[in-house]
């Protein structure tokens, strides 16, 4: 076997960086419900035309049944299931504490995973009941974002 | 559906909601960009580091699988025909042969560069037959390009020297 | 140095494998649909052909290619449920662009090894995602210390092995541009096609110089699209169908990622996969005994090289074929009828679509205005990809 290198400074790195970017639509579904979060307000679900089966986000398939689906209106409200606080960014830096919760949607079997607004960490508690706060008509693009927080109702 | 039957035409339709470039410009369509910060350092490994520092030496290394016989470059510490260990470096020289050869006139990202490139496959002398590396000619005319040419390498000065490929500026025929 | 690669192998199966259904969405250079959605809209129309119902599917077997196109980590965990994965056993497989046929490839597995009876095999790609360009994703594909420093294009690598298979035989681009015309003027019957159309030799001798001597119209584009097949046993066959296709023989094997130490005239790698695919299907003469061929075609060059590396021609002789319109739809030995990826499109793995689904779709008779004017028995389908390194073939017949 030839005789291996063990200085480092004889060992040799390259560096790089991955120069791309990337659009992602959003697909048939995903533009419907954003089109309507945008346009009025409102949020859509996805309902199974065979097994009953209500999605959110809206699928255009049923995921168990391979059938299709219609969607179906419902309020955007619901109950938190699962909530943590973050006290530190991507990078580990000490940051102002930041809500996030899974929110189970009335009138679906899906959920949503959002930030919680207007509420205090030590008041939040499993099955508490929140609405969304949407950004202002002028200000929404057709993305998540345009739901700027979930409050206690 | 007839199944079983051969009097129906496959694909029943094309299904699927075709976009035009202005379609995502213009918003027609929701949609979400994402500019990542993905940064590599890739290790050269034993066999690479040690021809990197030879390049910035000005010299070509490779090595010889003492079972099959091959001198091989790029630099291995294994033959991956005999699938054993190396045990022999050899130097090269830095002239060869061009094996075959391209004119770009794209760069990386698809659109046109303002000069075009003459990029070659370069079996090494002394080196085993068919033994290539890539790289870039110069001094040279498009036209002028034929396989079988016999090239030199042309290297940076010393001092600029960084022991990567591009410590060979180009490669460029020999006269005669 | 000659090296025997593929060398002791054996055939033991549970039970054979037949193709009963396939589907595929229309192929374009951007469409809205999400990779998920795209992999729903095949399956149905491939579970429609068939003559089944979802909840029959027991395995899933799904191909994509490169998750950097998409720009999502762990792609087929994120395709899952639109591929009809949720509740069964699941595998993603990816081996380039040779993933077209090496998908189902690992579909004839499972269900040959007798571990599922029917088996789903689909394929999906959105490259359109990628920007600036999803030629900038293969940036990545070069040795990032000796190939990148000097910005390579993709291209350089079919223009370098194109140039080499052009040298060693002496072959004029306007043979192989023929390819290009033949193929895209198929493409024309295809519901599917992206880029079909009437060229001539000319235009494509004409066309804009990317990496001389390749030629914007020796190029394949890139897509978005997803295709579907189904794979089952041999009774489940007999229940929906009297006329089934059958999966004779499958191979593949690739080469080292040293592609500037090996003579790059002859695909060697795809030479050593159809010798399996064939010693499989009882194949001794490929080019008497194939009646229709769909070559992996990326590059017109590409057919050529690949007829030779399938033993469907001589070396050097594939162009010859061309010229005398052996390989044309009404030709002794049609190859690409479906117009190939010059015609309808390149959403590399979903490339299934024009490969193993046309071969399936010629040998059942059902390819319509596409369907070649001989009878056909035996088929083969080939798929390439990396760098310059993987050849998988698949052989089937509709005769058991």
């Amino acid at each position: 076997m030839i005789e291996k290198i063990v200085d480092p400074k004889e060992l040799r790195h390259w560096d790089g960086r991955i120069e791309l970017y990337w659009v992602y639509t959003s697909g048939a579904a995903g533009d419907a419900f954003f089109k309507k979060l945008k346009e009025e307000g409102k949020f859509i679900a996805a309902k199974c035309k065979k097994c009953g089966k209500v999605y959110f986000p809206p699928r255009i398939y049923c995921e168990f049944d391979f059938s299709e689906t219609e969607f179906v209106e419902i309020s955007g409200e619901g109950k938190v299931i699962a909530f943590t606080v973050a006290k530190l960014d991507v990078y580990e830096n000490p940051m102002d504490p930041e809500i996030y919760a899974v929110i189970e949607l009335d009138g679906t079997d899906g959920r949503i995973i959002h930030l919680l607004g207007e509420v205090k960490p030590e008041d939040i508690y499993i099955g508490m009941r929140v609405k969304p706060v949407l950004k202002k008509k002028e200000e929404r693009e057709g993305r998540i974002s345009d739901i700027l927080y979930y409050k206690p109702v | 559906m007839s199944v079983g039957k051969k009097d129906i035409t496959c694909p029943t339709s094309a299904l699927g909601t075709p976009l035009k470039d202005e379609d995502i410009k213009k918003g027609r369509v929701t949609y979400v960009e994402d500019h990542p910060d993905i940064r590599y350092s890739w290790t050269a490994g034993q066999a690479i580091s040690r021809f990197l520092n030879e390049l910035k030496r000005g010299r070509i290394i490779g090595v010889k699988c003492n079972e099959c016989g091959r001198i091989m470059v790029p630099p291995r510490l294994y033959c991956e025909l005999c699938y054993k260990p190396i045990n022999e470096w050899v130097y090269l020289k830095d002239t060869g042969t061009v094996q075959t050869f391209s004119i770009s006139y794209i760069d990386p990202d698809a659109r046109p560069l303002p000069e075009p490139i003459i990029v070659a496959v370069i079996a090494i002398d002394g080196a085993s037959p068919n033994m290539g590396i890539m790289h870039i000619l110069g001094e040279v005319k498009p036209e002028d390009v034929y396989i079988g040419m016999k090239v030199k390498a042309v290297w940076k000065p010393e001092n600029e020297r960084e022991g990567a490929i591009t410590d060979i500026k180009y490669w460029k025929p020999i006269e005669g | 140095m000659e090296v025997e690669k593929i060398k002791g192998l054996k055939f033991h199966k549970k039970q054979d494998v037949a193709i009963v259904g396939a589907g595929m969405t229309t192929w374009k250079r951007r469409l809205n649909e999400t990779g998920k959605e795209l992999s729903y809209l095949a399956i149905k129309q491939a579970l429609e052909e068939a003559g089944i119902s979802f909840d029959e599917i027991e395995m899933v077997v799904m191909g994509s290619a490169p998750d950097t196109f998409d720009g999502l980590h762990m792609k087929g965990e994120y395709l899952l449920d639109g591929s009809g994965g949720s509740d069964r056993p699941y595998m993603r497989v990816f081996v380039g662009g040779g993933t077209g046929v090496f998908a189902p490839i690992a579909g004839y597995w499972h269900v040959a090894s007798g571990l599922a009876d029917v088996c789903l095999v689909v394929c999906e790609e959105k490259m359109s995602s990628s920007h600036p360009h999803p030629q900038s994703a293969f940036k990545y594909i070069w040795d990032p210390i000796l190939e990148r420093p000097l910005n390579p294009n993709l291209i350089w690598i079919f223009a370098l092995e194109m140039r080499r298979y052009m040298h060693v035989h002496n072959i004029k681009h306007e043979d192989i541009a023929l390819v290009s015309v033949k193929n895209k003027a198929n493409a024309l019957d295809h519901p599917c096609a992206q880029v079909a159309e009437k060229i001539t030799v000319e235009d494509v001798l004409n066309s804009e110089p990317m990496a001389l001597p390749v030629r914007r119209l020796d190029v394949s584009p890139p897509s978005d699209g997803a295709a579907a097949l189904i794979m089952v046993a041999p009774h489940i066959a007999r229940r929906l169908t009297d006329n089934p296709v059958w999966v004779t023989g499958v191979g593949w094997a690739l080469d080292t990622t040293m592609w500037m130490n090996r003579d790059l005239y002859f695909p060697r790698y795809v030479a050593e996969a159809a010798k399996m695919a064939y010693r499989m299907a009882h194949i001794t003469d490929p080019r008497k005994e194939i009646d229709v061929a769909e070559p992996y075609d990326p590059f017109d060059y590409k057919e050529l090289h690949h007829m030779e590396g399938l033993g469907l021609a001589k070396k050097g002789e594939a162009p010859i074929l061309t010229r005398e319109g052996v390989t044309a739809r009404d030709g002794d030995l049609p190859v690409c009828p479906s117009g190939g990826l010059l015609g309808v499109g390149n959403p590399i793995a979903a490339t299934m679509g024009v490969k193993a689904c046309e071969i399936y779709w010629q040998l059942a008779y059902r390819a319509g205005k596409r369907q070649v004017a001989k009878e056909v028995t035996t088929g083969v389908c080939q798929a390439w990809g990396d760098l310059m390194q993987v050849g998988t073939v698949m052989v089937m017949s509709n005769k058991r």
